[in-house]
């Protein structure tokens, strides 16, 4: 399968960043109903499902040149975005291995992987063809990489990762690589403890939700990883919301009007995926993040009217806690236009297979 | 005692010898001892007293007989005493103390860093609300931080103080309060008195 890489895009700066048809089609919508509210919607991350990012564990797309380049941007300004507590060793030759093994496997025109044995202390041969990497290495010998082998490997994987560490029936964040997140900062949370990470998310603790995905995930099996989508919106397709560098994105949340906000205000959904690990028995959980703006949303008319009722009916904590709050307003009323108020289907899919002309 | 509905941050509760352990160390921010709790606190370890030591810190509260009393002038001093301990502290010792949230914390870092486990350490809250603030965007700590918004002492951003805690940095989280609208700064309230 060839892909129509778009190397030249930028997630910052001049924001060049845009969609294909064919990417803002395959979008993981998340929204099946016209109301939201937290749930435990953890289902079996299968090879199939109403969007076509499922098809393979890790969706490889148009902006993977790109934002591997961001992600490299980011590191550099802030090497604290990636983290390893010294414990993770092994669970950093799973997350290497697996994710090696299903890129090369899933993409074979793009990864390579020629391993003469499985098993540490063989010699593996890694063909990275969009980045241009030929890397040579023993398995389970960090030295003969450039970098430890979790930083290694989600330099070239589009989203973040994080390792959780299972012990004492909780799960604790001991590793992530995490430059393209949703307001929240490795270098605070690693470290802690599932309840204590998700401590800040407002309404979810009082309906058990946490308590119930944690006791689910305590028995993630081998071979049968889990997937959930989350969302939030980002001014700009911005892949660096974090806090740390909050002061530079913050007042474009300002910037916003109901002129501009279809072409400046993104829908951010979050694919996460659980898998857990052989020999280490940690949890890799990957956030894989895709952005579309209103003016792409609203192409799918599906869509653009069910993000209107979505966002319209949002209880406000939620509004608050996701940073809406200053341009709700102007996003509503540049939604408003493309919602008839017509009954729509539950479910995500875009519900049609070519886009009319922009 | 302090309650709270933050997740990330721990349920303190009142000091009581762990009778399963063989060694006791009890280490009091001195300022934070009302007058005639320190007996009350005597009483309550009066029997483990024989493999007791106490570490008053700070300001001097009396003196009793908690077990062989040590006195130090900083939290810092504790520090140093774990960091350059002689002795090898086992599965056996607890760890018990008392003091302000970044007293707390600063105390159980340097005993983690020496290999105390969690449930080997006792950590009870008394005296002042003041908290340890983390900046988001320079890293820098804040120390003694009693308003709902503070200055950060790196950057001299206003730092909107988060109840989000990180047990590693015994601090919880700031965040510049006017990102999105530079100068637009909420009133300020003295909350953690």
């Amino acid at each position: 399968m060839s892909i129509a890489f778009k190397p030249e895009e930028t997630f910052r700066g001049d924001y060049s960043y845009r969609n294909s048809d064919a990417a803002v089609l395959r979008f993981p919508f998340p929204f099946p109903e016209d109301r939201y509210m937290y749930s435990v919607n953890i289902e079996p991350h299968v090879r199939s499902g109403p969007s076509d990012v499922f098809l393979r564990p890790f969706d490889v797309d148009e902006h993977y040149i790109a934002e591997c380049r961001d992600k490299a941007i980011t590191l550099e300004r802030d090497p604290g975005r990636c983290q390893v507590l010294p414990h993770m060793m092994m669970a950093q030759w799973d997350t290497l291995e697996l994710l090696m093994e299903s890129l090369s496997a899933d993409y074979p025109e793009q990864f390579s992987l020629i391993k003469e044995g499985d098993d540490f202390g063989s010699r593996w041969t890694w063909i990275n063809r969009p980045l241009g990497i030929e890397q040579s290495f023993i398995f389970g010998n960090a030295e003969t990489l450039p970098c430890e082998p979790f930083e290694y490997i989600t330099r070239q994987a589009q989203g973040d990762f994080a390792i959780c560490d299972q012990r004492d029936d909780n799960l604790y964040m001991d590793a992530g690589m995490v430059t393209s997140q949703a307001d929240w900062s490795l270098e605070f949370d690693v470290g802690m403890s599932f309840m204590e990470w998700h401590g800040p998310v407002p309404l979810a603790h009082q309906s058990g939700v946490f308590e119930r995905a944690l006791k689910y995930l305590l028995m993630l099996r081998l071979g049968q990883p889990v997937r959930r989508l989350n969302w939030t919106m980002s001014i700009n397709p911005r892949l660096d919301t974090s806090p740390e560098s909050y002061p530079e994105w913050g007042p474009d949340r300002a910037s916003v009007t109901p002129d501009n906000a279809g072409q400046k205000v993104h829908l951010r959904v979050e694919l996460q995926t659980l898998w857990r690990l052989p020999r280490s028995n940690a949890i890799l959980f990957p956030i894989r993040c895709y952005l579309a703006s209103l003016e792409d949303l609203a192409r799918v008319p599906k869509w653009g009217a069910r993000l209107h009722r979505v966002l319209s009916s949002l209880p406000p904590q939620l509004v608050e806690y996701k940073g809406l709050t200053r341009y709700l307003p102007a996003a509503l009323e540049w939604l408003a236009q493309h919602d008839d108020g017509r009954e729509l289907p539950v479910g995500t899919e875009a519900g049609i297979t070519t886009l009319s002309p922009r | 005692m302090l309650h709270s509905d933050i997740k990330s941050r721990p349920i303190y509760t009142q000091l009581e010898p762990d009778l399963s352990g063989s060694q006791h160390l009890l280490i009091v921010e001195g300022d934070t001892v009302l007058p005639g709790r320190l007996d009350s606190l005597a009483g309550t370890f009066a029997p483990v007293e024989e493999q007791l030591h106490t570490w008053l810190v700070g300001t001097q509260a009396g003196g009793l007989g908690l077990g062989k009393v040590w006195r130090l002038p900083d939290v810092a001093d504790v520090v140093d005493a774990f960091a350059c301990a002689t002795r090898g502290y086992g599965i056996g010792d607890r760890l018990y103390v008392q003091g302000t949230e970044p007293f707390l914390w600063s105390v159980a870092k340097a005993a983690a860093i020496i290999g105390f486990s969690a449930d080997q350490i006792h950590l009870h809250h008394a005296g002042s609300l003041r908290r340890r603030v983390w900046c988001t965007h320079c890293h820098t700590v804040t120390e003694n931080v009693t308003t709902s918004i503070a200055s950060c002492a790196g950057c001299h951003r206003h730092l909107l103080v988060r109840d989000h805690f990180s047990r590693r940095l015994g601090a919880f989280m700031g965040v510049m309060v006017d990102a999105e609208a530079p100068g637009e700064v909420p009133a300020v309230e003295e909350n953690f008195a």
